[in-house]
């Protein structure tokens, strides 16, 4: 008996083991840019654009991606099948500056750390959310930066460069963010 | 006080007052608190919706951005409400993404978010509320809030509840207890009275009002119906009071038979019982028109000294009540101040103020009136008065019977004394008759000796002086036994004797009494062995009387007679004659004749001079001192008797002593004599009396023939007659058999009329006296004839 009970218990907690193993595994994998989409696509709830920031009404939304694309499919699968008022989400992804059109939220990849400041000045009277993970961007002006801390993603805004766009930032966003007085580029 | 029957409507109304109050107060109280509670349990769950609300919101950002520290921080916020017990926030898959306070323990929140809303459990209300941004769904937000707060609400509302009726129901109490006292107050105070009523009889309470109107109404027409019943109660009880005393008197008068003691009892009763202050009975007299009082009420006597009323004393009868009363009206005044007429003034006068006349009627005739009298006004009941009417009549009916009784009563003594009077006559009648035949043989027997001794003293002057005198003692006993004989009669005719009065020398009368009775007072008590002695005292001088003789000295021998009786062992008798001069002038002689015998006792001194009444048994008649009370009586004198038992009896007769002025009626007249020869007839059937008749007539010179019997004196007579020989005169007997004298004459008349016819009778005084001269007979004379009055007799029918 104290054998098969020894087995049975080992069993378990091999069993256990490895369920959590995969958990852990899972979530590693798919937690930062996909959680990075996610948030790229909440950002879309919590700033408030004005309707000049639209072509038309029905204009599209637009989440551009300028440079390297780090999120590859899941920012596209987090904007699937979402819509903002009239406005259908779009994900388009830039090479340069100039291709920028109409968007209304721009991820700017770190491969962009050495046009930062003109992809800045570029968008300079645009209303486009920028957002980056390139360390110090938000003193350089991108409005929304996303650090990690103790393994967890957090948000930097700089509130003056938004406001300055002509977007509002949601008081609840900028609570649980960190907000960055320093002006860049202006 | 409170009886057992009023405690339950106090206490029903309690109950009512009570449980109206009460439910009331609990419905209220139920309702109050159920809005309240379910209120309460709404808002509780609005302010947690509202506050799970806000901070779902303001966890959007947390959750959208996985910022689990924010999240902590704003679920913070439900610090602010003590009764959140414990929040959780769950990511979109479900996960614990935050929970409140920090260190939940898993068991106190659920693993997985439930579905949207709110419920209560036994002791919380748990909610589940999505988080959304826009139409994105972030996560759900888990809020856990005790009940303390819902609770904490019921437990004041308990104590809310426990002060409301702490407080109402003290209160209620007291309003209730003014209410019912209000209430209450009156039905208890009629329940009260008509206890009173019923247990004690008692209609003189009366319930009390109380103000309230409905109450007072009731209260008044209870009252009402109260004195209503007390009056008839009362009315009902003076009635039974007045029929009572009504039987009463009319039992007391019942046992009575006399006016004056039935007015008595029935004054006594009436001012005893009715009462009154005066009352009296006046009786009616319809002749005079006059009222006399008859009896006065014993208790009303100083009224009646006031009034001066007193018995038999007239009341006059003017146009007052008392006139109205006679007419047979029963009279009430009520107030005697307002009649101006003499009686009810003297009533008031003596402070009698009102007054009732009730009239006595039997057979529509008003005989007396019932006086009743108060001293105050108007103090006469209508019943009183009908009382008194009725009683009046009562009382008339009494007193009608108590007449008829007493009428009766009369009525029956005088049938027995008519009775006894008559049986007295049948007997004297009876003695009378045989008297009467008696009388006629002696008549008829002493007839010769009369005739006789007349006839010698009257035709013989030789005879010698003794020889007159002894024929002069023979003839004055024949006459005294001719007038005994007579009246003997007397003793059954009707009517008073007739009595030749005449001067009487008492003195001589008592000799010849004593003389005469000489043999029983000396002779007969002397054979026995017994001395009486006798003693005589005759005043000198006394004066003649008016009387006759004959009844004198019978009178004086009876008294005799009984004197000798009345001493069987021998005594002293007197015998006084004496005069004696009355203050008033009357001269008057007394003759007194006492003995020392057994003497009478009262009741024989009273009726000894009853006739029949004799103490002297088969030897007495009973006829002694009712002859010379007879005789006492016809002469107008007295008798005295004096008498006590063992010492004798004294009894005096008094006379009126003879005055010239007193009328002499006896006279005596010359006798006128025939003095021519006659032819007489006699007829007669006693051959003694036919003889001495004859002898005593042809003495006279006249021619006699004498016939035995009527027959054969009626053929002598027609025999002469057809010879021519006619008779002058027939004189004939009456009492003759076959053919009496009344026919004798009858057929002498018819052959002669002219001859007269004398009638000799026995019976011939009585036939004088009654006037009664059969027919036919001429002169009627009586037996024993006397030659004189014969001779006067031939003198007058033949001239």
């Amino acid at each position: 008996m104290a054998v098969l009970r020894k087995v049975l218990a080992g069993w378990l907690c091999g069993t256990l083991a490895l369920i959590s193993f995969c958990g852990v595994c899972g979530a590693g994998a798919a937690t930062e840019y996909e959680v990075k989409a996610v948030f790229v696509f909440n950002f879309s709830r919590f700033v408030e654009w004005s309707p000049q920031a639209f072509s038309a009404p029905n204009a599209p939304f637009v989440i551009g991606v300028l440079g390297n694309d780090p999120f590859g499919a899941h920012l596209d699968e987090a904007m699937r099948g979402e819509q903002l008022d009239q406005h259908p989400l779009v994900v388009r992804r830039f090479r340069t500056v100039e291709e920028i059109g109409d968007c209304q939220i721009l991820f700017i990849d770190r491969s962009e750390n050495e046009r930062l400041g003109q992809i800045i000045a570029a968008l300079d009277h645009r209303s486009t959310l920028t957002v980056s993970e390139l360390d110090r961007s938000s003193e350089r002006g991108v409005m929304i930066q996303f650090t990690t801390e103790n393994n967890r993603i957090r948000l930097r805004i700089n509130v003056e460069a938004a406001r300055a766009a002509g977007l509002t930032i949601s008081s609840k966003l900028l609570r649980s963010a960190e907000i960055v007085s320093i002006r860049g580029g202006g | 006080m409170r009886s057992s029957t009023t405690t339950p409507i106090r206490r029903t109304l309690l109950r009512m007052i009570f449980l109206s109050a009460g439910a009331v107060l609990a419905v209220t109280t139920t309702a109050f608190c159920a809005y309240e509670f379910l209120t309460f349990r709404q808002s509780s769950v609005q302010q947690l919706q509202i506050l799970s609300r806000a901070i779902a919101s303001n966890s959007t950002a947390a959750l959208a951005f996985d910022n689990a520290e924010d999240a902590s921080t704003v679920l913070a916020a439900f610090k602010a409400d003590p009764h959140i017990a414990a929040a959780a926030l769950y990511d979109s898959q479900g996960k614990v993404f935050a929970m409140y306070p920090r260190g939940l323990s898993a068991a106190q929140f659920p693993m997985r978010p439930g579905a949207p809303g709110y419920a209560f459990g036994r002791t919380e209300l748990i909610g589940f509320e999505p988080v959304e941004e826009g139409s994105k769904r972030l996560g759900t937000l888990f809020v856990d809030s005790d009940l303390g707060a819902m609770y904490a609400r019921i437990k004041l509302y308990g104590l809310i509840v426990f002060l409301v009726i702490g407080i109402s129901v003290p209160l209620a109490y007291l309003i209730s207890r003014r209410l019912q006292h209000q209430l209450l107050q009156p039905i208890l105070a009629l329940a009260e009275t008509t206890r009173a009523v019923s247990e004690r009889h008692d209609y003189s309470v009366r319930a009390v009002r109380t103000g309230a109107y409905e109450f007072d109404l009731f209260t008044d027409t209870f009252n009402q119906m109260l004195t209503q019943i007390q009056l008839s109660e009362a009315k009902l009880h003076a009635q039974l009071g007045r029929l009572s005393l009504l039987q009463h008197i009319t039992r007391a008068t019942g046992e009575r038979q006399d006016l004056p003691s039935i007015f008595q009892v029935v004054l006594d009763s009436l001012e005893a019982n009715l009462p009154m202050d005066f009352g009296c009975f006046l009786l009616h007299d319809a002749a005079a028109r006059s009222l006399t009082v008859s009896v006065l009420g014993a208790a009303g006597k100083g009224f009646a000294d006031k009034l001066a009323l007193a018995v038999r004393l007239d009341v006059p009868l003017d146009a007052n009540g008392l006139s109205r009363c006679v007419a047979g009206e029963l009279v009430y005044e009520p107030d005697v101040l307002k009649v101006p007429f003499p009686f009810p003034q003297r009533l008031a006068a003596a402070g009698l103020k009102s007054m009732v006349i009730a009239p006595l009627i039997v057979e529509n005739q008003v005989f007396g009136v019932l006086v009743c009298a108060r001293r105050k006004q108007e103090a006469f009941s209508s019943g009183e008065c009908e009382f008194l009417k009725q009683l009046s009549e009562h009382v008339a009916l009494a007193s009608h019977q108590a007449r008829l009784y007493g009428a009766l009563q009369q009525a029956y003594d005088d049938l027995r004394q008519s009775q006894h009077t008559v049986m007295q006559q049948e007997r004297l009648r009876a003695l009378g008759q045989m008297a009467s035949g008696i009388a006629h043989d002696i008549n008829n027997a002493i007839s010769p000796v009369s005739l006789y001794t007349e006839s010698l003293l009257e035709r013989e002057p030789n005879l010698s002086e003794r020889a007159r005198g002894y024929l002069t003692t023979i003839q004055r006993a024949i006459e005294d036994v001719a007038r005994t004989v007579a009246r003997m009669r007397e003793f059954y005719r009707e009517r008073e004797a007739q009595l030749t009065l005449e001067r009487v020398d008492l003195g001589r009368a008592v000799r010849q009494v004593v003389e005469l009775t000489r043999p029983r007072w000396s002779d007969l008590p002397q054979q026995r062995g017994v001395m009486v002695d006798l003693k005589t005292d005759l005043n000198d001088g006394l004066p003649d009387i008016m009387g006759a003789e004959h009844e004198i000295r019978d009178a004086l021998t009876n008294l005799i007679f009984n004197a000798v009786d009345a001493m069987p062992s021998g005594g002293m008798l007197t015998v006084r004659a004496h005069r004696s001069v009355q203050v008033d002038g009357a001269d008057r002689v007394f003759v007194d004749v006492s003995d020392t015998g057994i003497g009478m006792d009262e009741d024989t001194r009273r009726r000894c001079l009853e006739p029949f009444f004799t103490t002297k048994g088969e030897r007495g008649t009973g006829l002694g001192l009712a002859m010379v009370y007879g005789m006492i009586q016809r002469h107008s004198a007295e008798l005295e008797i004096e008498s006590s038992v063992g010492k004798g009896t004294r009894v005096r007769l008094s006379f009126p002593a003879y005055t010239s002025s007193a009328v002499m009626n006896s006279h005596v007249t010359r006798v006128p004599v025939v003095n021519r020869r006659l032819r007489i007839l006699l007829v007669d059937d006693d051959p003694l009396l036919i003889k001495s008749l004859q002898d005593t007539l042809q003495e006279d010179g006249h021619r006699i023939t004498a016939t035995h019997g009527g027959q054969a004196g009626i053929d002598a007579f027609g025999a002469a007659q057809k010879r021519g020989e006619c008779f002058d005169i027939v004189v004939t007997d009456l009492g003759m058999p076959h053919v009496d004298g009344r026919k004798v004459a009858s057929a002498i008349k018819t052959m002669s009329s002219a001859t007269p016819v004398i009638l000799l009778t026995g019976w011939g005084q009585r036939l004088i006296a009654a006037n009664d001269i059969p027919p036919h007979v001429d002169k009627l004379l009586s037996k024993p004839p006397r030659l004189q009055e014969l001779r006067a007799a031939l003198a007058e029918l033949l001239p």
